[in-house]
């Protein structure tokens, strides 16, 4: 799992790469711990290498959740391979969480 | 067996070549018991050499005298028959003279020829005896060349024994050339005296005293044999010269080469003893160690040995000192020859030392460098080891002597050879309390494992309406998934199924949670006025469960589960899902099998009220025959050995193969597909299979 950050003027960009489990979910936490991070707007993540997620995975997003939302930073996931989508899904996180398809959609959602 | 022994043979042969010998010298010049006067020469020294050859041999064939290191005992052993054989000799000459002065009335020099012949005899015992047990000194510890070497001396005296028979017919540089071989050989094996090494202070000394007794009896005969020889009234056959010359000259010599060794090894005498307390102090260290001590005790043998075996003035040792690892129970500083003061000022001088120094450190002029000032009493030299491991620091061991320059590297080696030795055993030490650690972690481990089998419920709900079959299966000792059933008054079943995010001890913690928060949830509510609202439903319940866990779970957890209230009297079903696995249905008159499509978020993952918004109650009505397959995702999750998962789809075939037999039929359907599927693998995840069948109403038994 390696997760890489792409700063831009507003919007932070973490890209995921692998799969997310429990020991990956570490690398992820220290990543969303960071306290720059609530200096931005958004925080886009880019699941397009996301290959799987398990829910020790879920739950680092999950833990960040209300905190980003406090902060009034958005979290948008994007680029969602269909089976991760599904995980997603059946926890219900995507009434909770935005996901969407493109990048351009991520920008705007 | 025998009548004789080889050796009861010697001694007849010795004792008839005496009598012989006694007879030829008292027949010197007379005609004795009426056998001829003036035997041949030849015979009495074949007389003689016989002797001479059945004593040594007898000698030769006792069992090895020497028993262990016991130098001194042999050597005590080997006076007393000297002493004795001694006594022997001067009683006989005082016996001759005293014959002698009464003039009896005995043929000539009866009296004088017969005591020589004894003496010779005594004579010849004794060297037999001393030149066995010097053979005993001198093979000590030899290799085998040295016994081959003596050997050969052996032999060599023995042809010297030979020779003296035919001593007319030997040119005499041949002779003389033999004789001083022989005798360069004595030398050269007189300087085997390896066993003086072993001698303590106090039994060099004993050792000392015997040599020098053993000295004066081989002096005291040789004195006499001189004399005997120049004595004009015992006119005595020739003597075996060569062979007891040669003898004799190697038993005194050795005896004093022995003596010379001994002499000189008492001043370094203390050296080898300190060697002997170094290797007894580090069997002492290692037997502790294999005792598996506490490290306390491996500590103080460490402290005793290093102050004993360096003979320190004063010592410290400090186990706290700097300690990246605590061993435990942690011993208290040890002290020696110091006061609490000077311990005081030792840690605060030796903790700058420390992270100076990192390895061992002799300063042997510490009036110059002023190392540690303000110690009570003043040193001259001093010697720190720190107890250092790759990985930790165990205290470290500082030696004191008032001297200068009392430590040099011989010393530091053996110090080093202790701590390293010390070092190790704490280590080992720390390993075991480990293991026993780890070893009572599994202990509770299983406890666990076997409280939460408790927790699955072992009666399952039987009625005429419905089959229950039931199967799960942890990944580790203990799972994060759950089930439970709860027979409801008004012919309502509840069935909560459910999974904790996460594996392992947490997980199985918040499992028995669920269970409790699921029977204290499902108590009867006394103030409803209808039954049907007695009992939350599931939307309900989702919301209660979710709140009164999100005081008890931790940020990053959450918790699916779905939830059924099953009323088999109107034939439905209320159900939600809180993020769990969607149920697998088969619909028994449209003959499908489909997954129940609903929403609903997981508990504990949004901690407030609008909570409720997010999850769904839904109601169905089902038929006879119709199956509920409920599961956990380690079910569709299972993996094969290339990592693909068993996915839902197939899950949904086995029911459709399946859907016609018994719930227990079906259960077992699937279950042997899932394991057929990750045949061979480790469980990836907690699986948990239940399939509940409704039946035809039965009338009631």
């Amino acid at each position: 799992m390696k997760v890489t950050a792409q700063p831009a003027d507003t919007t932070l960009t973490l890209l995921l790469d692998g799969e997310l489990d429990a020991s990956s979910a570490v690398v992820l936490d220290t990543e969303l711990n960071k306290p720059e991070l609530l200096h931005y707007k958004r925080v886009l993540i880019d699941c397009q290498k996301l290959s799987y997620i398990s829910s020790a995975g879920l739950g680092v997003f999950i833990s960040h959740l209300q905190r980003l939302q406090d902060a009034k930073v958005k979290m948008v996931f994007f680029n969602m391979q269909e089976k991760v989508f599904n995980v997603f899904e059946i926890l219900g996180l995507d009434s909770l969480m935005t996901i969407v398809t493109t990048e351009q959609e991520a920008q705007t959602a | 067996m025998p009548l004789f022994r080889h050796a009861a043979w010697l001694i007849i042969l010795a004792a008839g070549c005496w009598l012989v010998l006694l007879l030829g010298t008292l027949s010197q010049g007379h005609s004795v018991l009426g056998l001829p006067a003036n035997w041949p020469q030849w015979l009495l020294l074949l007389a003689q050499g016989g002797f001479a050859a059945g004593v040594f041999l007898y000698a030769r064939m006792q069992p090895k005298p020497l028993v262990g290191h016991g130098f001194l005992p042999l050597l005590k052993r080997l006076f007393w028959r000297g002493l004795v054989l001694t006594i022997l000799l001067v009683s006989v000459q005082a016996l001759v003279q005293l014959a002698a002065a009464r003039k009896l009335p005995l043929p000539g020099n009866a009296t004088a020829a017969a005591g020589y012949t004894v003496s010779l005899a005594l004579f010849i015992v004794l060297l037999a005896q001393m030149l066995y047990v010097w053979r005993a000194l001198v093979s000590f510890r030899g290799s085998a060349r040295l016994q081959r070497e003596w050997l050969a001396f052996e032999l060599l005296l023995g042809m010297v024994l030979l020779l003296q028979l035919f001593a007319w017919q030997t040119p005499d540089f041949l002779h003389i050339a033999v004789i001083t071989g022989l005798g360069l050989f004595g030398i050269y094996l007189s300087g085997h005296q390896r066993w003086v090494a072993y001698l303590s202070q106090g039994q060099k000394a004993q050792a000392i005293m015997l040599q020098l007794s053993l000295l004066g009896f081989l002096t005291v005969f040789l004195l006499y044999l001189r004399g005997a020889q120049a004595d004009a009234v015992i006119i005595a056959p020739p003597t075996q010269q060569a062979f007891l010359v040669l003898t004799a000259f190697f038993a005194v010599f050795y005896a004093l080469a022995g003596l010379l060794v001994t002499l000189f090894n008492l001043p370094i005498a203390d050296v080898y003893e300190q060697r002997r307390a170094e290797i007894l102090s580090l069997q002492q260290l290692s037997q502790i160690i294999q005792r598996g001590q506490t490290a306390p005790e491996i500590y103080q043998a460490l402290f005793t040995s290093a102050v004993q075996t360096i003979r320190a003035d004063a010592a410290f040792l400090d186990a706290q000192l700097q300690p990246t690892e605590l061993v435990s129970p942690l011993p208290a500083p040890l002290l020696h020859e110091l006061t609490l003061a000077d311990r005081t000022a030792l840690k605060e001088q030796l903790v700058t030392l420390l992270s100076e120094n990192q390895t061992e450190l002799i300063d042997n002029d510490l009036a110059r460098s002023q190392r540690l000032p303000g110690l009570s009493q003043p040193y001259g030299s001093m010697a720190m080891l720190p107890l250092r491991s790759l990985t930790h620091d165990y205290g470290v061991l500082v030696l004191l002597k008032k001297e200068q320059a009392g430590f040099d590297p011989e010393d530091l080696s053996i110090l080093h050879t202790f701590t390293t030795q010390t070092v190790l055993s704490l280590e080992n030490l720390q390993l075991a309390q480990e293991a026993r650690v780890s070893q009572s972690a599994q202990d509770e481990l299983r406890i666990a494992a076997l409280v939460q089998e408790r927790l699955i419920p072992k009666h399952l709900p039987t009625d005429n309406w419905f089959e229950i079959a039931t199967y799960a299966q942890a990944a580790k000792e203990v799972g994060g998934d759950f089930y439970d059933f709860l027979h409801l008054p008004g012919q309502q079943l509840a069935v909560l199924i459910g999974d904790v995010s996460g594996k392992g001890v947490t997980a199985a913690f918040h499992t028995a949670q669920m269970k409790g928060i699921f029977h204290a949830l499902m108590q009867p509510n006394p103030l409803a006025k209808k039954d049907r609202d007695r009992y939350p439903d599931p939307h309900r319940f989702m919301v209660l469960a979710n709140e009164a866990l999100t005081h008890c779970l931790e940020r990053s957890s959450f918790i699916t589960a779905s939830f059924y209230l099953i009323d088999y009297e109107a034939g439905g079903f209320s159900f939600a899902r809180a993020g769990h696995c969607h149920t697998l249905y088969y619909h028994s008159i449209k003959e499908e099998v489909s997954y129940f499509q609903s929403e609903g978020l997981g508990l504990g993952i949004l901690r407030n009220a609008s909570y409720g918004r997010h999850v769904k109650n839904q109601f169905w009505d089902y038929n006879p025959g119709d199956v509920m397959v409920i599961y956990t995702d380690g079910i569709p999750e299972a993996r094969d050995g290339d990592g693909n998962e068993y996915g839902e789809d197939r899950l949904a075939r086995m029911l459709g193969e399946s859907f016609y037999q018994s719930a227990e039929e079906i259960n077992q359907h699937i279950r042997r597909d899932v394991q057929e599927f990750s045949k061979g693998l480790p469980l990836h995840d907690d699986q948990t299979l239940l399939v509940i069948k409704f039946k035809a109403s039965q009338p009631q038994a």
